[in-house]
């Protein structure tokens, strides 16, 4: 895609993410986006497209940088795998809404540091400075880069050897045997004297 | 019912549940002397305490039935099936989550555990401003006993307060802040830390294996996957509940029950949207205005050496002046977190500067906050989508820095090398010296800073002038002659101290004004 093209993919996106902020805005969500009163549409399909897939790697890669480091490395976690199982438990508008946002951030380094290239396409270094813009950028921006690291961070902590190599125990009840007390006796009934209202 | 025999042992009581596959597909019509919509902290209470006077009771649960046994302990699989929306419902502006718990059991299966009294003066705040001088400290005593007891709450023994805990109380007491052992529903913790995941080993004492099971073994009908969506009115009462209960394959089926008493127990969130839906009760206007949510943060910070926070209570110590909220407007948790929740709440930063952090686990001090906010949101349908319009008011914000300054100042009393501040750009404190100039500095705004709400509150209000709240002193509604409303959304202000304990008393309390007027 020509950078002319995504320039004009990233307005257009930006204007109707601004047309609707507070919709939009809705999809930095600490665990997820979303404030729904529709159930979610539920489904086996991929949620993440392939681009979204990519633009997400090239995210994780600069924002956890496993190599070098006591952390599992992020090729042996399935992040990917994980995000899309959770974008399966928002409805469609909300998903919707993240899909707009997450092509805001990837076409966004067209304009934003004039890079003429998808945050994709970026040296590590320069979407370390991308990211770092979008984190003091305005509401929208500090939403959707929000929404982007959450969702990388559940895919890889919710790997139980990831987060036990930082020595988190993770579940622990049925590898230790530990008892059910299961449910409580019926208690003693205490009356109460009570004379008012 | 006496004590038993010392000789004999027993049986424990059965849950009963009838789940949305076990209803006939031509659906199912009931009556009862009560129907309770939603099952946890007040619904299960009332559930038993009707039950137990031999009323016939049916509690009607949006949630699924998820049994201990299915839980993980792995937290995203537990907020995809334990909570509200998959865990994901948030405000309207997006930057601050609402949890709650959507199953047999309701939040109490999900919270930490933590149990708090009232403060007596708010209470006495309830009499004053909202004519509630019923809610008397002496008179809910003997309810707060009662739960206490029933509940197993106790104050944390020192086997059930890991470093991270002591650390943080004593940092507390170095710099003049109150503090001590938090008190838990849990009887004999296994100290496994899972509690917001569920407890596998039901040491929690949540209402799915307490007042839930009794209520069962009395004769309450309990139906999971069944949400109340409309009533019908005739008279200033309703007549008839209108549910609709759905299978896992999505598959639906109409439950009617028509019931004498109508007891809504369905959270601070969903209780005004059901009157919403059938436009009734709401003279006054109030109905889900008057939202408050105790904004929560997670403040990290790094320790010279190894504390193991996240090994043994969720929960294990707090800190602040709970006493008065004239005096002290924020408390201070010591709790357990996954590099999960670490990383979501805290400012860890990116690239080198996060994995520098994270790795560091092992010597993180951590910690819950939360400020005792104004009730300036609104819960409400727009589009056929629900919304939350809340954001952190200003005359709220210095309570924010307030909480973020005394807990830096904590943390750096009890050996902290430097602070992770909970917004969302990184902000570190590297010393004691540092912490007035950073919070000093700090802006209110949308998504700055990293918020949670584990606290609903205020959307029913109650209170002595039906112009100005939704239900009265006794839980009834102004509007309606047998609708009781139960659940935290009746609170006129925020409690300052987690509500499930009060949810519990004020619940036991309201069934005895419900039992007492026949």
């Amino acid at each position: 895609m020509s950078p002319c093209c995504c320039y004009a993919i990233w307005v257009r996106l930006y204007r109707r993410t601004f047309a609707k902020l507070g919709v939009l805005a809705g999809a930095g969500a600490l665990v997820l986006p979303g404030c729904t009163g529709s159930p979610p549409a539920r489904s086996d399909a991929a949620q993440l497209s392939p681009a979204e897939r990519v633009m997400f790697e090239r995210f994780a890669e600069v924002y956890i940088p496993t190599e070098g480091t006591n952390l599992k490395p992020l090729s042996e976690v399935p992040y990917l795998d994980n995000i899309d199982r959770v974008l399966v438990f928002l409805d469609a508008p909300t998903l919707d809404e993240v899909h707009t946002g997450l092509k805001l951030f990837d076409y966004g380094s067209v304009v934003i540091g004039l890079h003429f290239t998808r945050f994709s396409n970026l040296h590590a270094e320069d979407r370390l400075d991308y990211i770092r813009k979008w984190d003091d950028g305005g509401e929208t921006q500090r939403a959707i880069v929000g929404l982007i690291k959450k969702l990388v961070a559940i895919g890889y902590w919710q790997d139980v050897e990831a987060a036990r190599r930082v020595g988190y125990q993770g579940p622990v009840s049925d590898e230790a045997k530990i008892l059910s007390l299961g449910n409580a006796p019926m208690p003693v009934v205490v009356a109460i004297a009570n004379e008012s209202p | 019912m006496t004590e038993p025999s010392p000789n004999t042992v027993p049986a424990l009581p059965v849950l009963s549940i009838r789940q949305p596959e076990d209803i006939p597909a031509r659906g199912l019509k009931l009556e009862a002397d009560a129907v309770v919509i939603g099952s946890g902290a007040s619904g299960g209470v009332a559930a038993y305490e009707l039950s137990l006077s031999g009323a016939k009771v049916i509690v009607l649960e949006a949630g699924p039935y998820v049994k201990s046994e299915q839980f993980t302990e792995r937290l995203v699989e537990s907020f995809q099936t334990l909570y509200e929306d998959g865990g994901n419902q948030a405000n309207k502006s997006g930057d601050l989550v609402v949890l709650q718990g959507a199953c047999i059991g309701g939040s109490t299966v999900v919270n930490a555990a933590v149990c708090f009294r009232a403060p007596d003066k708010v209470l006495e705040s309830w009499g004053e401003n909202h004519g509630l001088d019923n809610l008397t400290p002496e008179t809910m005593t003997p309810y707060f006993d009662r739960v206490e007891k029933n509940l197993h709450i106790h104050p944390n023994g020192p086997h059930e307060i890991n470093l991270n805990g002591r650390l943080i109380a004593e940092g507390a007491k170095k710099v003049g802040i109150p503090a001590g052992p938090a008190s838990r529903n849990i009887k004999h913790c296994a100290l496994t830390g899972h509690c917001i995941a569920g407890c596998k080993t039901d040491r929690k004492q949540s209402m799915l294996v307490t007042y839930l099971p009794w209520a069962s073994e009395l004769g309450a009908t309990i139906l999971s996957g069944t949400r109340a969506e409309s009533f019908e009115v005739r008279n200033g009462r309703i007549t008839q509940v209108n549910a609709i209960a759905t299978e896992a394959n999505g598959s639906s089926k109409l439950v009617e029950i028509k019931a004498g008493l109508v007891i809504i127990a369905a959270g601070a969130v969903q209780t005004p949207l059901l009157f919403q839906k059938s436009a009734i009760g709401n003279s006054s206007g109030l109905i889900g205005h008057n939202f408050a949510c105790h904004p929560s943060t997670a403040m990290i910070a790094e320790h010279r050496d190894d504390i193991y926070a996240s090994l043994g209570s969720t929960i294990t110590t707090y800190a602040g002046n709970i006493e008065d909220p004239k005096e002290g407007s924020y408390l201070i948790e010591a709790g357990s977190m996954d590099p999960m929740s670490i990383t979501t709440a805290s400012g860890g930063g990116i690239g080198l500067e996060y994995t520098d952090f994270i790795q560091e686990n092992k010597k993180l001090l951590t910690s819950v906050t939360l400020i005792h906010d104004h009730n300036v949101g609104r819960v409400y349908m727009e589009n056929g989508r629900k919304r939350i319009d809340y954001d952190l008011d200003d005359r709220d914000f210095p309570s924010l820095q307030e909480v973020l300054r005394a807990t830096s100042k904590i943390y750096f009393a009890a050996g902290a090398k430097r602070v992770f501040l909970p917004t969302t750009r990184r902000t570190v404190i590297e010393s004691a010296d540092q912490v007035d100039s950073v919070i000093n500095s700090l802006e209110n705004g949308k998504h700055r800073y990293k918020l949670v709400s584990y606290h609903p509150q205020g959307t029913m209000r109650m209170g002595k002038d039906p112009k100005k709240s939704v239900v009265g002193p006794d839980g009834r509604m102004h509007d309606l002659d047998n609708v009781y409303v139960i659940d935290a959304s009746l609170f006129p202000t925020t409690l300052l101290v987690n509500p499930q304990e009060t949810v519990y008393a004020m619940a036991s309390y309201l069934s005895d004004r419900m039992l007492a007027r026949g």
